[in-house]
């Protein structure tokens, strides 16, 4: 066996010699885990100026008191049958656990259990009434007008609105290990996602935000069996999806003076139910020639959707389309083979061909449109559907030259084939670099990698160009374009306690022959971080990092206006401190500062006078401070105490209020910002001979 | 027919035999000097190595002694298992590693080295694709990110295996901070819960074949197929958002209506400049600038399966 990983680890030194005669090896001295051992741990955590923006998935979203509640354990027999479980935050809308039962070297069986909350907004407002439900609609005493100006009831019916849900996700793992080389594997998960989304439904110039029912549930199976022994490796697994949403529609009251008689609700479709299924084999063969390893992998699935249609509007008379379902069915491919080989002690290669298909078989339909539930339109349109492979070769090769110095290049050929309906028959990417690594000290080395590619589109086809579009403009996943790029990283380790990393790169791509749309883009990053452990008792760091990007396009509006640019510049910091130290043998004392702002401008252009925007930013400041008392061996108190402050500004949001833009009611949802501080008291204890010795 | 040419077949069989010939040299060279194993397996190693830190390993799946296939199962190598024979090293009284295999970015055993030695029982499940994926071709050994004698391993827990990954990928630390990201800094989410850092055959080492199966895994509900569909979201999620984080909304490259006008600058309103004079201060408040910029009316950007929805605003 262990030959074997060797020649798929492309090693070329020595075999370990044959295996010895265990029988004598005891392992008397042996700690092995028997019986009962766990902690739980019990507090209260006191939260102050909490909101939704720290409890954004947190869940600590207001200004209170939480049960601080986490444990777990695990035992285990003699014969080797085991159970464990761990719950974590308990008292928290961010809680989670799991429990486990197996036999060493026979099954397992888990469950799972999950709740992520996201926080979004609770500075928002709206008239409408039956937030959470399909049916939106407005107060009796609602006074509808041409713009948001004239709304007189507004002010009084406005009513707080939450943006907020929460993804709940339960799932039942099992592995049954049928033999040495067979695995059996499977794996329910059931996911319910449900709370209130931000959407908006309009009519035609007219909008309004609305509060999104969210009622989700995803359902999946994976089941499989995996193979090996030393001679290949195989995995065969199937997986089902299955996504349900019981509220199809959101129908709202047309909070504006309608436009055309009868149009005073429109309605949305919301996600539709579909479910997803593929098969799929993957594996790999250590070769008994120049050390080589072949993977391999293949799967076919497809998608499908065919959720009925609603009528074509809200206006009386308004009929459901024949066929009354997409009946929607896209085929999904991929396959891919990967070869790594040592053909040299010093060189290594890798390569690797994957070709993945979006095959889109629904069969077009052909309807016809009424505008916003306000406007029944000319004559029926065809929804085109979308379909594209793309075949990748990749390639590398790494030699080296001596201790000190190893050298790479790679390269990389895309080719992504787009089917009817699109703007382009295909584009090629290609892609090469060189890379080298420097050893020349011990402890210190340096990563250093270039290279650039570019992407040429061919088979424009102008007659799926919308009638309206600029065919100057080419979209950005299109358009040809160049790029270089270089990225450098390092790694030091200086003494025994001081370890020193750091990380830069920068890519420029440049858009060669868009007219119109995305020009240019450039990204740098730099990061760096210092780590000193002078004794197992004490450790400190220091990290830093910064980003720029930046992105050019331009635009025209028509032949009586001027051009206009648009620049988006961005720039990201961080920086971190912290540490721990032991003190007295009992008190364990941690500290922990966080810095990290981020600015946005927007500088725009027109006719060659600069028109920049308030700068967007970001400003997150945190301090942790974790204080450990060993009471007894199996006893520990925990003091935890958080400050965070996190503040922005954002030109979408400062100052909009509901009624800001005469022609969209708006939520008036405010930029992120919150100072929150928490004390959490917990104490710990551990049962059983896993507790471990005072620190 | 095609003519041989047998002077290309005997150059070629010479290079192969050269090739091969120096592939397995070294090999056999230390083949010679490979040490022996221990007398008394774990037993001769914990007598010197006692550290609680070290000792925590038996807390761990390592560690199962009804377990066949781990090294402390029936007839398995014990310590020596994942440290090679440790005999010489025990003969010496630990003044010297002869033969050991010790662990991490830093340790005097090559990363091809240490990886094999994991690789001896992990090849069929976590790692079947590790050879030819980009942190085999790297040279990262396991033990970069895996810290084996630990009870628990901080790669393997949702809320600590972010810090992890982040002390090499050290710009995605700086990701977790944007205004707009995953939850990986409040830990409810893993980096592995996109990527597959032992290999994957779809690209970035993404858990899914492509970047849309990778993220509509969890957003089930943008899979489609709609009767109205986006291109671009059919195509390649990555084609709007960042996922590693973002200054924009929704983890936006950049926002509406600039973003959208990247692609979309059609006769009528998607080509018209919006400069700061659609700010609320600026005396004509834009609904193509504020709240959700296009989408305020183009609500359903990801698809839409409404018989009317072909412009994406049912």
């Amino acid at each position: 066996m262990s030959a074997v990983a060797l020649l798929a680890a492309g090693a070329a030194w020595a075999d370990d010699p044959a295996p010895p005669d265990t029988s004598a090896w005891k392992c008397e001295q042996c700690p092995f885990l028997e019986g009962y051992s766990g902690d739980v741990e019990v507090g209260a955590l006191k939260a102050n100026g909490a909101n939704f923006s720290y409890g954004r998935y947190t869940g600590i979203d207001h200004s209170t008191t939480y049960a601080d509640v986490s444990a777990a354990g695990q035992y285990r027999s003699a014969d080797g049958t085991n159970a464990s479980y761990d719950l974590e935050d308990l008292g928290l809308a961010s809680r989670q656990g799991s429990a486990a039962i197996g036999s060493e070297g026979r099954y397992d069986v888990k469950v799972d259990y999950d709740d992520l909350p996201t926080r979004l907004y609770d500075t928002g407002a709206t008239p409408f009434l039956g937030a959470g439900t399909g049916n939106l609609t407005l107060p009796a005493s609602w006074v509808a007008a041409g713009s948001t100006t004239g709304m007189s009831a507004l002010g009084s019916t406005l009513a707080p609105v939450n943006i907020e849900y929460d993804r709940r996700t339960a799932s039942l793992l099992g592995s049954y290990i049928a033999s040495s080389a067979w695995t059996l594997h499977a794996e329910f998960r059931h996911e319910e996602k449900d709370g209130t989304g931000l959407m908006s439904g309009n009519f035609l110039t007219e909008a309004a935000q609305l509060p999104q029912p969210i009622d989700y549930v995803t359902d999946t199976v994976e089941a499989g069996a995996a193979w090996a022994d030393h001679r290949a490796s195989l995995r065969l697994t199937y997986t089902g999806s299955w996504f349900k949403n019981d509220i199809d529609s959101l129908t709202f009251a047309n909070p504006y003076l309608p436009m055309a008689a009868g149009a005073t609700q429109g309605r949305l479709a919301l996600p539709p139910d579909n479910n997803l299924q593929q098969f799929a084999l993957a594996g790999n063969v250590p070769l008994n020639w120049l050390a080589t390893s072949l993977t391999y992998a293949a799967s076919l699935g497809s998608l499908k959707q065919d959720e009925g249609f609603l009528p074509y509007s809200t206006l009386p008379g308004a009929t459901v389309p024949t066929p009354s379902s997409l009946d929607g069915d896209v085929h999904l491919s991929h396959y891919a083979l990967a070869l790594a080989s040592h053909p040299l002690p010093k060189l290594s290669v890798r390569g690797n061909a994957t070709y993945d298909g979006r095959d889109d078989h629904t069969t077009p339909l052909t309807l016809d449109y009424v505008v916003t539930d306000t406007f029944p339109s000319g004559p029926p349109l065809t929804a085109p559907r979308y379909s594209e492979d793309r075949t990748r070769l990749e390639g590398s090769a790494d030699y080296t030259l001596n201790r000190w110095v190893r050298v790479g290049v790679g390269g990389q050929y895309l080719v992504t084939h787009f089917g009817p309906d699109q703007l382009v028959e295909d584009t090629r990417d290609t892609e090469n670099w060189v890379r080298a690594t420097l050893d020349p000290l011990a402890g210190l080395t340096f990563t250093l990698k270039g290279g650039n590619a570019s992407r040429t589109t061919s088979g424009f086809i102008a007659s799926a160009l919308p009638a309206a579009e600029n065919p100057l403009v080419w979209a950005y996943d299109y358009a040809p374009r160049d790029r270089e790029f270089f990225t450098a990283t390092g790694s030091w380790q200086a003494t025994t306690t001081l370890t020193w990393s750091v990380e830069g790169f920068f890519a420029n791509d440049a858009y060669r022959l868009s007219q119109l749309g995305l020009q240019s883009v450039h990204e740098r990053r730099a990061s760096t971080t210092l780590a000193w452990t002078p004794r197992e008792t004490l450790s400190a760091y220091l990290d830093g990092g910064y980003q720029h990007l930046d992105m050019l396009q331009d635009g025209f509006t028509g032949a009586l206006t001027a051009p206009w640019q648009v620049g988006d510049f961005e720039h990201f910091w961080n920086f971190g401190a912290g540490g721990q130290c032991v003190m007295a043998t009992r008190w364990t004392l941690g500290l922990d500062y966080l810095h990290a702002p981020s600015y946005s401008d927007f500088n725009t252009q027109v006719g060659g006078f600069a028109e920049p925007f308030p700068q967007n930013w970001s400003r997150l400041d945190s301090v942790r401070l974790d204080l450990r008392y060993q009471w007894t061996k199996a006893a520990q108190v925990h003091l935890r105490f958080i400050h965070e402050k996190y503040d922005s500004s954002d030109w979408a949001l400062d100052g909009v209020g509901p009624a800001t833009i005469p022609n969209l009611l708006a939520f008036g949802v405010q930029p992120w910002a919150d100072s929150v501080n928490l004390v959490a008291l917990t104490f710990r204890y551990q049962f059983g001979p896993a507790g471990n010795p005072p620190p | 027919m095609t003519r041989t040419r047998p002077w290309r077949t005997a150059g070629a069989a010479a290079l192969l035999v050269a090739l091969m010939a120096a592939g397995i040299a070294p090999a056999r060279a230390e083949e010679t000097a490979a040490p022996a194993y221990s007398a008394k397996g774990a037993d001769s190693c914990l007598g010197c190595h006692d550290d609680p830190a070290l000792l925590s390993l038996f807390k761990t799946k390592h560690a199962r002694p009804r377990d066949d296939r781990g090294p402390f199962g029936h007839g398995g190598l014990q310590c020596e298992a994942c440290h090679g024979p440790g005999g010489a090293h025990v003969r010496a009284r630990g003044k010297q590693p002869a033969g050991i295999v010790d662990f991490g970015p830093h340790a005097l055993a090559p990363p091809a080295r240490q990886n094999a030695q994991c690789l001896g029982c992990h090849q069929s499940n976590v790692a079947h694709e590790w050879a030819a994926s980009q942190h085999a071709a790297s040279e990262v050994p396991c033990a970069a990110c895996h810290t084996l004698h630990a009870t628990h391993d901080p790669v393997l827990a949702t809320a600590t295996q972010a810090e992890v990954c982040t002390s090499c990928h050290q710009a995605e630390h700086t990701d977790l901070f944007k205004p707009s990201h995953h939850p990986l800094r409040e830990g409810k989410m893993a980096c592995s819960s996109c990527h597959a850092p032992h290999g994957s055959q779809g690209p970035f080492l993404l858990i899914g074949n492509t970047v849309t199966e990778t993220c509509t895994s969890c957003h089930s509900e943008y899979r489609g197929p709609f009767l109205w569909e986006h291109q671009p979201v059919a195509e390649d999620c990555s084609n709007c958002h960042d996922a590693h984080g973002s200054a924009q909304p929704s983890l936006l490259k950049t926002r509406p209506p600039f973003l959208c006008q990247q692609c979309h600058e059609g006769a009528g309103h998607p080509s018209i400049f919006n400069g700061p004079q659609g700010l609320p201060g600026g005396g004509a408040p834009s609904a193509y600038l504020l709240a959700g910029g296009c989408v305020n009316c183009h609500t359903q950007v990801h698809g839409s399966n409404h018989p009317s929805g072909r412009l994406l605003m049912r």
